[in-house]
């Protein structure tokens, strides 16, 4: 046999064993820095509370609300037909099946927003797409939806119609009855309304 | 008969073009600019315990210049900057972080040691930028609680912001449970106080007193 084919073979499994000096790349699958930088700046994944109430009120099917405080948290209170993932359990497998179904958009929300950024950056890194934060959490929630500021005499016809839209969904959530709307106690709500203006007016 | 049996010479050839091309496909294997170093799990970590932020409080010996292990980054664009800005910062937007030029100084800034504390407009908005420098590696890196817009707040007497809590962020405001149900939906005074929030205030220490 010629010397050559005997080389050739050396030189072919000498390379072959090679592949096992190649640096280990196990998270091909992620998000690049760069790109995950990009998704960041842009500011298109908070979504306001009005939108998620009228999401909710419309059986909207492709909404998926995502909690992620504690467990305990959100056995105490949580968003209607929302699913629990804490924050620190976001990477577990039972929990991934969530993420990253065709066609629904997961909303992660919690107390406030940044930990629903926080989520969402994680999410994000570990490549799901058709993930969104709402803006303001739970305290923006009930400051505009569940109970609701009245504008301003002299503020714009979009800011009246927010407005009832806002106390039409804080009926709907809370249950509450229309009647509690009478007149006779819509005196003593002006009042306290104009106090309250300053401090929460423009929304979260 | 085959034919490199003729012609030894070229078998030779054809295996050096061939180790050649193999080699230089080793050597200039890319590997991307940037990774993440940090382990994912670690990454929760510091977003579960709220690690690696800086207290407005904690500013003022930076911007009285008797630390200089601190550097502060605003992230806002040029415009926002030039309308005002926490003394001694210096404006790299978020849109530029991970320029070269950008990654090469913070890497410089951290085997120096310096401390970098990155703020927005406020806390959410720093949050992602600095989540990215975090996952990249750099562990000096600090976010600013309260953001811009509360530094300008208290600019006058940032130390006295110590007493205010109002930067702190993830506490629920309110009962949820009792202003969600209808029995007190129109009763607002009941429904809208504020529950007692127990907070576990830091120490009041300054940011290079513990290092980065």
């Amino acid at each position: 046999m010629n010397k050559n084919y005997i080389y050739l073979t050396v030189l072919m499994l000498v390379l072959a064993a090679g592949l096992f000096v190649l640096p280990e790349r196990d998270n091909s699958k992620q998000t690049n820095p760069e790109d995950l930088m990009w998704s960041i700046v842009q500011p298109t994944r908070f979504i306001s509370t009005d939108v998620v109430a009228k999401m909710i009120i419309e059986r909207d099917p492709t909404l998926e609300l995502i909690d992620v405080r504690s467990e305990d948290e959100y056995s105490e209170f949580s968003l209607e037909k929302a699913i629990n993932i804490p924050l620190d359990s976001l990477t577990s497998e039972n929990y991934q099946n969530y993420l990253g179904i065709k066609g629904l958009k997961a909303i992660f929300y919690s107390n406030d927003d940044i930990k629903a950024d926080q989520a969402w950056v994680i999410a994000k890194r570990l490549g799901f797409d058709n993930i969104y934060v709402m803006k303001g959490g739970l305290n923006c929630w009930m400051k505009t939806i569940i109970e609701p500021t009245q504008p301003n005499e002299t503020a714009s016809s979009e800011e009246f119609e927010l407005y009832s839209f806002r106390k039409g969904a804080s009926i709907y959530f809370t249950g509450a009855n229309m009647e509690n709307d009478s007149e006779g106690t819509k005196a003593v709500i002006n009042v306290q309304r104009k106090k309250k203006t300053s401090v929460v007016e423009g929304g979260c | 008969m085959h034919i490199h049996e003729l012609n030894p010479k070229r078998t030779i050839v054809t295996l050096v073009i061939f180790t050649a091309i193999i080699v230089i496909g080793l050597v200039t294997l890319k590997s991307p600019r940037l990774v993440f170093n940090q382990p994912l799990n670690e990454t929760i970590e510091m977003a579960v315990w709220d690690e690696g932020s800086v207290f407005p409080y904690e500013l003022t010996d930076v911007i009285n210049g008797n630390i200089d292990t601190v550097l502060l980054v605003d992230l806002r664009n040029t415009f926002e900057f030039a309308q005002g800005n926490i003394p001694g910062s210096e404006n790299i937007s978020s849109v530029e972080l991970l320029s070269e030029d950008n990654i090469e100084r913070l890497e410089d800034h951290k085997t120096k040691g310096m401390c970098v504390v990155v703020y927005d407009n406020d806390q959410l908005h720093a949050n992602g930028p600095w989540m990215v420098l975090r996952q990249l590696g750099f562990d000096n890196v600090k976010i600013l609680l309260g953001g811009y817009n509360y530094y300008k707040q208290w600019a006058d007497n940032l130390d006295d912001s110590y007493s205010n809590d109002a930067y702190f962020k993830g506490t629920p405001q309110f009962d949820y449970n009792e202003m969600a149900s209808s029995a007190n939906v129109d009763e607002d005074d009941a429904s809208a106080t504020k529950t007692p929030i127990t907070v576990q205030r830091k120490k009041k220490t300054n940011v290079a007193e513990g290092g980065c």
